[in-house]
């Protein structure tokens, strides 16, 4: 060794070395076991050192993202012809489904004014960038560096621009973690398009998650739309999550449309289940249009209703 | 028992400090790396356990100044930024480190190879130890496969981080 004073007493180190070696070996097993009731403790030790390192891991992933952009636009410039001549299309295509879109939504909003639908309050987010990275093979998670002081929650809804991602699991005053879809963990309520049956999604740590609990008398089919119901008032309902697909072996899985690998920044909803809002008057603009319907008597003509408005 | 003749020198407290707590640090540093989404930059989704490079490194070279307390802090602030089963990767470290220590005179002062091919047996160890009680803990058998690309990634990276580490150590060595 380096430190010949030391040399005399390395036997002693050994023994003393060996000792706490299986103290530290013990003490791992029983936090282990321990950590099995997971317990207010636990929670608020992961909670503290979380929000010490967030601002430190934020620090070290600023370069990181700046590496990323720079990766990203290099790749864009080997493709930006065919990328141009793609993105002309689908504007083409998404102009006519705007035209669609238009005309679908003053119609239902005429409905919804007709049977005085009570709508959902808007919901109100807040956006953070993602700092920590998965947390090992066996957790998926996420760390966002929005917190309590933002008034971020556990339970609350994490979306990217293509859809959900998971949901808050834990706050701190300035980081939160990101329970992903995707984790042995999680469970959501969802329900599939267009038959609406309910079923309930449930990450097993693989890319695409399983759905649980498919009622039997409904019909579903790979390729069907599968968004957030709503159930239990946790997450809003209608948040896209992923398109069905069927593996080999019968069971249904669903491919996230939000891919994890792009993520960078996220958004929390701040949903409160609409449990004791008030009654809604239908808009004003619908009660005056509803109004001249009604003098020039054409209420229940099938034909005009749609489009105008 | 010899004793020092004269105190140290401030200087050389202070180097002394620098090197008990360097094993430490490094690890710190790398376990902390470990959240960084790096592979973000290349678009891919692999986290190299990079704690387990510096256990394994400073077990081999350095275990006096490496003292298993420390690999067991190393280990529970993984498990504690990574809202996983709380003392698993302190487990595992903890359990590998003892290993290590066992074996380590068959790597110091030989070829780098033989040091390397001594990480891949950890690496793999400690991921299908990790991964049993993983499943163990969950009650359900887990895919093996995400810890086994991550130790894959962990050991192509490592003489990277070995010849930082070494760089380190030779750096701290010279004040110590």
């Amino acid at each position: 060794m380096i430190d010949q004073t030391n040399r005399p007493a390395l036997p002693i180190r050994d023994v003393s070395g060996r000792v706490s070696l299986i103290f530290m070996v013990t003490l791992a097993a029983a936090l282990l076991l321990l950590g099995r009731a997971e317990t207010y403790v636990v929670d608020q030790a992961r909670q503290i050192v979380t929000d010490l390192a967030a601002p430190l891991l934020e620090l070290a992933s600023r370069p990181v993202s700046a590496a990323r952009r720079i990766v990203e636009s290099t790749d864009q410039y080997a493709y930006v012809f065919d990328e141009n001549e793609r993105l002309r299309e689908e504007n083409t295509r998404l102009l006519a489904w705007k035209e669609a879109a238009l005309k679908l939504e003053s119609k239902v909003a005429r409905f919804e004014a007709l049977l005085n639908v009570q709508v959902d309050p808007t919901i109100d987010y807040v956006t953070g960038r993602v700092v920590g990275d998965s947390g090992g093979p066996f957790v998926e998670t996420f760390i966002v560096n929005v917190g309590s002081e933002q008034n971020v929650e556990s339970g609350q809804a994490v979306i990217d621009t293509d859809g959900l991602i998971g949901r808050i699991v834990a706050t701190g005053q300035r980081a939160s973690r990101i329970l992903l879809l995707t984790d042995l963990n999680s469970r959501v309520p969802v329900s599939v398009e267009p038959s609406r049956a309910r079923a309930v999604l449930a990450g097993d740590n693989s890319a695409s998650p399983r759905l649980e609990y498919v009622p039997t008398n409904i019909e579903i089919n790979a390729g069907d739309r599968v968004v957030t119901s709503g159930h239990g008032g946790l997450l809003p309902p209608g948040l896209p999550i992923g398109v069905l697909i069927q593996t080999e072996d019968g069971f249904y899985r669903v491919q996230l449309y939000s891919t994890r690998a792009r993520l960078g920044m996220v958004r929390v909803l701040q949903y409160e289940f609409p449990d004791e809002i008030d009654l809604q008057d239908p808009p004003a603009i619908l009660i005056q249009d509803a109004d001249a319907e009604e003098e020039g008597a054409v209420v229940t003509d099938p034909v005009s209703p749609g489009g105008g408005t | 028992m010899s004793f020092e003749p004269i105190g140290p020198t401030p200087a050389a407290r202070a180097g002394k400090l620098a090197l008990l707590t360097l094993p430490f640090l490094v690890g710190l540093v790398c376990v902390l790396l470990s959240f960084v989404p790096v592979s973000a930059i290349f678009n891919a989704d692999v986290a190299p356990a990079f704690g387990l490079m510096a256990v394994y490194y400073w077990a081999v070279q350095r275990p006096d100044v490496f003292p298993p307390y420390a690999v067991f802090a190393l280990g529970l602030l993984y498990d504690l930024l990574s809202a996983g089963p709380l003392g698993l990767w302190a487990l595992v470290y903890v359990v590998i480190y003892g290993v290590v220590l066992t074996q380590r005179l068959l790597f110091v002062g030989r070829a780098f190879t033989l040091f390397w091919a001594g990480f891949l047996v950890a690496a793999l160890v400690s991921g299908l130890f990790a991964w049993g009680l993983a499943s163990l803990y969950f009650g359900q058998t887990l895919s093996p496969w995400p810890v086994l690309i991550q130790m894959a990634a962990t050991v192509a990276l490592f003489p990277l981080f070995a010849k930082l580490f070494e760089l380190l150590q030779e750096r701290l060595l010279v004040q110590g």
